[in-house]
This record gives C-alpha cells, sequence and structure tokens, in this order.
C-alpha cells in the first residue's frame, strides 16, 4: 500500500512535470474553462430575472453551491482526468500494454497519468465563487470553515473521481467512446442544485446511488446552517466505500481484459 | 528445472463476423455472430537461464500471441506456462518484476519527459538499489551511447534513439527473461547492430535470457544460439540454430564468370537438385542440392558448356531457407 501510493506519488509528479512543460496548453485550458464556467453562471442569472428564489435558495446561496460543486470537480479533474477516456487513449492505442507490464497495479499507473489543462481554472473561480458569495451572504469565514471547505472539497474530488473510475472500465469494451462515462459525469450538475426541487427518484440517485450530492450539497447546508456534524464522518465513509468498488471492478475488467486481448 | 516452461499451450480468439453493409452492422449489434480462430495450437518448450531464443514465423503465425501470453498480457485458453516457478498470468505483478518487455514501436518511456526522468521512475518502480542502477546506467551509456539522449524529451528522439533508450530501459532492472517483439524494426544498420551487441553483452554478463522475435533474420543469425519457427499456430522447428540450417539448409548456391559461352545449359538432372537461376552471357547462377551433386559435379557440367573464369559459392543463408519453408517448399521431416 506504502509503496503504491509512494509509485503514484512519483507518476503524478512526472505528471505535473509534463504539464509544465506544456505552459500555454494549460493557460488556454485555464482561460477557456473559466469562459465556459461564466456562461453557465449567465443562465443562472436569468434564471432568478425571473424568481427571487429556488425552493428557498437565493441566488447567493445557489452560486455558493455551485463554486462548492466546483472546488470538488477542481479535485477531480486535477487527481482523476486520466480514466475520463482510457479506452481512446491508452487501450485503443496499445499504450495500456506497457502499463501492465509494469510491477504495479495499472490503476496506480493509470492514475498517475493526469492530463488536466483545466484544473487551475476551476480552481480559481470556484474560490472567487466561495469567498465572495460567504461574504455576501454574511456569513463569517472562520478557520474550522477554511478546513471543512477544504476537507469536504477534497473528499468530494474523490467522491466524483470514484464514480468516473468505477465507470471508465467501460474503456476495456469501448475503445473509440466515452459516452457513458461522459454520461455518469454529467450527472454531477444534478447536484449543482438544492435537490429539493427534485423527485423522490433523482434524489435517491445523487444521494445514494451516484452520491454526487455529498460533493456539493450537503456540505453547502452545513456552511449554511451548520448542523450537519455527522457529514464530517459519513463523507469519508463514502469515499471509502466507492473506491472498493472501483477498485473490485476494475480487477474483474482487467480480468476479462487479458482474456479477450486487443 | 528450466526457467521457462511452456506446455499445451493454446490460445483461442473469438473474432466477430460483421456482414457487409450498415444494415450488417446493425444486425450484428443485436444478435453477434463469433467464430473462434485458434492463433496458437498446442505448442509446448523449455528455455534454459541464458539462451538466446530467435522466435520466427510469418506475420500472423502466433509469434506475438505466444510472447503476450508469455509475459502475462493474455490469458491462455488452455495450457501451462511457468516462467522462473511463476504462472505470468495469475501473479502479473511478481512476473513483471523478474522480466523486461519491448513491443516494436510501443514506448514504455514518458513521452513528454527526458529520458533519464522516464529511467528515474523505473528504477522507483523495480526499486532498484542505488548502486546497481548506477552502474547499470553507465555501463549502458556506454555501450548504447545515449550520453547526449538523456536530457532529450523522448518526443524529440529519433527512432533509433528511441529504440537504444528503450532497449537500455528495459535491461535496467537486471531482469532474468527479457522479452523483444520486433525491436530492430525501421532501424538503420547501424543502430540495429549496436543493439545486437548490447543484447549479447548483456546475456554474457548477466546471463539474462532473451526471447527475440524479428522479421531480420540478420538479428536471429548474430544474436541468437537458438531458433523456434511457427508456422500457423505450431511449432515446426526447436532446436540450435546449426541443426536448422543442416535440416533446411540442404542447398548451395554458386555463381559463375565465364566467357566463350558455347550454348544455354541444359538441365540434365532432376529439377530439385539442379536448378538455373540467372544466365548470360558472363553470368550463371546455379542453385543445387548438396546432398545429391558435389562442387566439382557442377563445375565439370558447366566447364561443358563454357570457359570458367571465377566462381562464388555460398551456402544459403536463413532468409532463403524460410522463403523455401514459408513457400512451403520444404516439408518438416
Amino acid at each position: 500500500m506504502v509503496r503504491n501510493i509512494k509509485l503514484y506519488l512519483s507518476f503524478f509528479g512526472a505528471s505535473i512535470k509534463k504539464m509544465m512543460e506544456y505552459r500555454v496548453d494549460c493557460l488556454v485550458g485555464m482561460i477557456s474553462q473559466i469562459a465556459f464556467q461564466i456562461i453557465e453562471l449567465i443562465f443562472i442569472w436569468i434564471i432568478f430575472q425571473n424568481t427571487d428564489n429556488i425552493a428557498g435558495w437565493t441566488f447567493e446561496h445557489l452560486l455558493l453551491l455551485y463554486g462548492v460543486m466546483m472546488l470538488a470537480i477542481s479535485v477531480t479533474d486535477l487527481l482523476f482526468d486520466s480514466t475520463y477516456d482510457i479506452g481512446k487513449r491508452l487501450i485503443r492505442k496499445g499504450k495500456f500494454d506497457t502499463i501492465l507490464l509494469r510491477p504495479v497495479h495499472p490503476l496506480i499507473s493509470v492514475l498517475g497519468e493526469s492530463e488536466t489543462s483545466t484544473a487551475l481554472g476551476y480552481i480559481v473561480l470556484s474560490i472567487v465563487l466561495i469567498v465572495s458569495m460567504l461574504i455576501k451572504l454574511q456569513i463569517s469565514i472562520t478557520f474550522s470553515l477554511i478546513i471543512k471547505i477544504i476537507y469536504f472539497g477534497i473528499l468530494g474530488g474523490f467522491i466524483i473521481g470514484g464514480i468516473q473510475t468505477i465507470f471508465s472500465i467501460t474503456g476495456f469494451w469501448t475503445y473509440k467512446s466515452n459516452e457513458v462515462v461522459w454520461s455518469v459525469f454529467q450527472l454531477h450538475k444534478l447536484a449543482e442544485y438544492p435537490i429539493e426541487i427534485y423527485n423522490k427518484f433523482i434524489r435517491i440517485i445523487i444521494t445514494f446511488i451516484l452520491p454526487f450530492a455529498f460533493a456539493s450539497y450537503y456540505p453547502t447546508l452545513d456552511y449554511l446552517i451548520g448542523d450537519q456534524t455527522s457529514l464530517i464522518f459519513i463523507v469519508p465513509l463514502i469515499v471509502v466505500v466507492i473506491w472498493i468498488i472501483a477498485i473490485i471492478l476494475w480487477n474483474w475488467a482487467l480480468k476479462k481484459y487479458r482474456s479477450t486481448g486487443n | 528445472m528450466a526457467l521457462i516452461e511452456v506446455k499445451n499451450l493454446v490460445k483461442k480468439y473469438k473474432i466477430s463476423e460483421k456482414e457487409h453493409g450498415i444494415l450488417g452492422y446493425v444486425k450484428h449489434l443485436f444478435c453477434p455472430k463469433y467464430k473462434e480462430q485458434t492463433a496458437v495450437n498446442n505448442i509446448s518448450f523449455n528455455i534454459e537461464e541464458g539462451e538466446l531464443v530467435g522466435y520466427i514465423g510469418e506475420n500472423g503465425a502466433g509469434k506475438s500471441t505466444t510472447i503476450k501470453m508469455l509475459t502475462g498480457l493474455l490469458t491462455p485458453t488452455s495450457g501451462e506456462i511457468l516462467v522462473n516457478g511463476i504462472i505470468p498470468n495469475e501473479k502479473r505483478i511478481q512476473n513483471n518484476k523478474q522480466i523486461g518487455a519491448v513491443f516494436g514501436q510501443k514506448t514504455q518511456l514518458w513521452w513528454d519527459l527526458p529520458v533519464i526522468e522516464s529511467f528515474r521512475l523505473i528504477k522507483k518502480m523495480y526499486e532498484i538499489p542505488d548502486g546497481e542502477y548506477r552502474k547499470n546506467l553507465k555501463k549502458f551509456t556506454e555501450i548504447l551511447d545515449l550520453e547526449d539522449l538523456l536530457e532529450k524529451q523522448v518526443k524529440n528522439l529519433s527512432l533509433g534513439q528511441k529504440m537504444r533508450c528503450e532497449i537500455a530501459a528495459t535491461f535496467l532492472h537486471n531482469p532474468k527473461v527479457v522479452y523483444l517483439d520486433e525491436p530492430t524494426i525501421g532501424l538503420d544498420i547501424l543502430v540495429k547492430e549496436n543493439i545486437r551487441k548490447f543484447i549479447k553483452d548483456i546475456n554474457k554478463e548477466k546471463n539474462t535470457t532473451v526471447i527475440l522475435t524479428t522479421h531480420d533474420l540478420k538479428d536471429i543469425e548474430e544474436v541468437c544460439d537458438r531458433i523456434i519457427l511457427i508456422d500457423k499456430g505450431t511449432i515446426i522447428f526447436d532446436g540450435e540454430k546449426e541443426r536448422f540450417k543442416n535440416q533446411y539448409g540442404k542447398h548451395i548456391i554458386a555463381e559463375f564468370i565465364v566467357q566463350n559461352k558455347n550454348s544455354n545449359i541444359t538441365v540434365e538432372t532432376n529439377e530439385e537438385e539442379f536448378e538455373v537461376l540467372e544466365e548470360n552471357e558472363k553470368n550463371i547462377k546455379i542453385k543445387f542440392n548438396h546432398d545429391k551433386l558435389t562442387v566439382m559435379d557442377i563445375v565439370k557440367s558447366i566447364s561443358n558448356y563454357c570457359e570458367i573464369l571465377d566462381m562464388h559459392i555460398q551456402e544459403e543463408g536463413l532468409e532463403e531457407i524460410l522463403k523455401e519453408i514459408y513457400r512451403g517448399e520444404v516439408i518438416n521431416d
């Protein structure tokens, strides 16, 4: 385990060095990501031109929720970006074979190959959103709140990253597309809004089945109302469960992959 | 116990059968039909530690499939593989520690990083002790002439430079077995020679077992002691290189430079024993079966037609022998 973590950090360090080699790509990625997110924010603003609140949530509340989700996404993007399209990027090109020949679990190698150029944009924008909305909502930014925001931000990233990793195994069969991973990933957008607006079915899905709501909605509730202490224990538990499932499914997929070849 | 033991190894692939046209594809989507294809059909062999084995055969003969199974990338349909006592596809990580592999054009190096960074990552992955790493790096840099390449990014290297680095990376952790699948493909002669020398040197020094597949038979001539020839999924020859030549290479090619030729050569003997490959006013090239005829026989019969100025005699090389085997001209006995 310790060896695997050490190796992961080495691989990840190599990825960071690689990103440094592509400074222009990073800059362009960052700017385009910020532009894209601002357009989404404009849509939210337009909605609030016609209404005061959504299920009791004001514009500021919603932007805070949006920022919290974006912080989690930035962590996902930074750490787990490489699981997004393993079929196209690794398996179809045969690069996966060289990964399988390394004396380390392939998932460690894959996760260590982050190729993000957008994470930085997400981080900057999410911090701006969260801080400005907290000020606007007159919530005092205490040390414990900062720690909580970082804590839930990172764990939220691990939740979304874990879900993405689980569905990334479809890449072993669909070399040319990553539609499944993409569709599942897009469901995180549901958790950018208060779950009160949804029916029971969707609430159950984003709370229990694909628990995106624990990356955004529940932590935000805690920042706003502050009586969700149990969340500190529930969220890491969810992370552990998701990642155990992810590792089991990956091992199963690897076994299948090796019996068919490509 | 041999280092590598392969017993009754079989690999069958499921190939999807698609009908032509869009309709056929749609049909396949809903009720896929598969047919089985046997890539490797019941092969067995043992390889001892320190052997240099050339694993040869035509495209699609089953070479790469075998190598993939030996490395644990592919699970056999049936049969057994033991590499140093380990079943490769079951104890994958344990097996990976003791082997090294090069697969043609696929690189194990980090594309965007300087070569030395890849080497450092490999050192960490295989937990190579500092002293050993430094010693190997120094030696490999010398033999493969890597000095100027180490600080360059892999993506900026030429094919030959990349392959030299690739080979160095493969041997860095002192693997017991190295699988080289087409390591010299597309390289120029100097790089090829460089790589062959490196393989031989390391084999001599560290007793590394090397299994090499290639289409360049000079690789085999210069590096390997033993040949395993696979055709349509079955082994048709397994033994020493010299025995291979003796068994199949019964022909000698004789080239004559002549003058005052009076008529064309008419073939008197059985065509299998004597064949005119090339004939004009000044040159005659003849292939003959050495079991049946001697060089003197040939010289005598040629001198009936002309005056011989010079002659050149050559045994059949691996390449000619293989061509004949692939064409089905030689039947295994």
